[in-house]
């Protein structure tokens, strides 16, 4: 896991301008268009307007990076797969052993690994594009509870601390002679050692914690203020509902097609 | 008869009388579920999740172990906060590791639910009723992965237990039941050690410290079970095999 909070790249662009609710909307318009509309080949046609957002963004090449190390590896290990193992199909392309790879399975997995990689490509420009805690204080501000936003944005504070102290563990008991790496059932047994310090340690600090942001107003309800503006203009409310439709008239062509 | 019906009829039973008792011994509103600890629990909860899943990784051990936390946060402070826990850590995975993560948060969700229902019915009091709650969660998240990965991802995913998947279907299965007799085949496992090592976590924590978060009576171990209880255990757990036994040969026969 590397050691940073999330994948934002700071950058000047319409698409980090953008609200980020637009964005989140921009999300799930990719979502329910690949997997709802009537058209089976929208899917893989949708994969051009998602690349060309990360270009818009100016981070085509963190995307790249995210695309080959991540998404791609999964995306094209389902795509052999489900060609080679789903059942069904007729006109046989071309026999592996005793398994037969059809046109039909073939063009099924293409299509369901297509849709998979819009919607993860697409969360990725999501996550590249905007700041964790940009995405929560819009949200907060829109009426999701203040609690959310510190779950999400605290555990990101705390995940990299965690591994830091993971790794020391690790490292303090292997020093002591802990075995981590013959047999299965030491490795079994070297599972109590590295997890009970850690887990002990970092729930020592709850009870502290808890006092703290009690004294800070934690359960108040009333308003609270943001110290930061983030815009919202008549563009990114065009947008919101212009995607709105267009998902509501998939989902009706499609029941109306069916 | 249909095995995948079977199934669907057994698990929901199941869980329809879970969630009676569970409502008969407990209320269940949110709101309940949540204080200032509860709050702040839940990141340390997410982080315990992601973590222990790396260390596993490390040890080089076939199970995921990844929802560990999400047990813990059910148990202590019921089944909404449990529930909450778990979509969040995917939804963090999914921020930090791999946006991959994101689909999956239903049944992480699952978990966490379960979790808190096991222990609000008085299922996490000792290693065999925890035992018992594991293999419910098992079955939970069966039942709410199983669609996502036949009509999200077409039944094969990116996991190496595809492959079981794989050989399943060229033994002449139909996708659902291929899907469903691996999850069978995995699922239980890690979940009755996750549910364990929660439990064993649980047993190391001070009762003052147990005693700030909303549910701490769900966690108090019981000295010398009552004899009647032991042959309550002893039947379910007869039961529960034979349902597993059941549906492995109607899957795999």
């Amino acid at each position: 896991m590397p050691e940073r909070l999330s994948f934002y790249v700071k950058r000047e662009s319409i698409l980090h301008r953008l609200n980020p609710l637009s964005k989140l909307s921009i999300v799930f318009a990719f979502i329910f268009l690949s997997f709802l509309s009537p058209f089976r080949w929208l899917a893989p046609a949708l994969a051009i307007p998602v690349i060309t957002l990360s270009f818009v963004g100016n981070v085509q090449r963190q995307f790249l990076n995210i695309a080959l190390k991540l998404i791609l590896p999964a995306v094209l290990f389902m795509f052999v797969m489900q060609s080679i193992f789903l059942p069904g199909g007729e006109t046989v392309l071309f026999a592996i052993w005793i398994f037969d790879v059809t046109l039909e399975t073939v063009e099924k997995a293409f299509i369901t690994v297509s849709r998979i990689f819009v919607m993860i490509s697409a969360f990725a420009i999501l996550l590249l594009t905007t700041h964790p805690s940009e995405l929560m204080s819009d949200l907060t501000r829109r009426g999701l509870p203040g609690q959310f936003a510190y779950v999400i944005i605290s555990t990101l504070q705390i995940i990299p601390q965690m591994q830091a102290k993971a790794q020391t563990i690790i490292a303090a008991q292997r020093s002591r002679g802990l075995d981590t790496e013959s047999s299965f059932k030491k490795r079994v047994g070297a599972l109590v050692p590295l997890v009970g310090p850690l887990v002990f340690g970092s729930l020592v600090e709850v009870e502290e914690r808890a006092i703290a942001i009690e004294a800070r107003g934690f359960t108040s309800t009333r308003t609270k203020t943001s110290l930061y503006e983030i815009p919202d203009t008549i563009f990114d409310k065009t947008l919101r509902w212009s995607l709105v439709l267009l998902v509501i008239i998939a989902i009706v062509s499609r029941i109306w097609l069916s | 008869m249909d095995p995948t019906l079977v199934i669907t009829i057994v698990t929901a039973v199941v869980f329809g009388l879970l969630i009676a008792y569970a409502l008969l011994v407990k209320k269940m509103n949110i709101g309940d579920d949540f204080n200032t600890m509860t709050w702040v629990l839940i990141p340390v909860a997410i982080a315990i999740n992601l973590v222990i899943g790396q260390v596993v990784l490390v040890l080089k051990l076939p199970v995921f172990l990844d929802s560990i936390g999400t047990v813990l946060v059910g148990a202590i402070c019921g089944p909404w906060a449990g529930a909450l826990t778990g979509a969040l850590s995917n939804i963090i995975a999914g921020i930090v590791i791999d946006p991959g993560w994101f689909p999956w948060f239903p049944v992480a969700a699952a978990i966490g639910f379960i979790a808190g229902l096991c222990a609000n019915a008085g299922l996490f009091k000792n290693w065999w009723k925890v035992a018992i709650t594991g293999f419910l969660i098992a079955l939970g998240a069966i039942l709410v992965g199983t669609p996502i990965a036949v009509y999200l991802f077409g039944g094969i995913t990116a996991s190496g237990s595809s492959f079981i998947t794989a050989f399943l279907l060229q033994t002449g299965q139909d996708l659902v039941n291929a899907v469903l007799s691996t999850n069978f085949l995995v699922e239980p496992i890690d979940k009755i050690s996750t549910a364990l090592l929660s439990f064993a976590i649980v047993q190391g924590l001070s009762k003052r410290f147990l005693a700030r978060f909303p549910r701490p009576e769900n966690v108090e171990v019981e000295e010398g079970a009552s004899r009647t209880q032991l042959f309550i255990a002893i039947a379910a757990v007869v039961i529960l095999v034979l349902i597993a036994a059941f549906v492995l040969v109607n899957f795999l026969g």
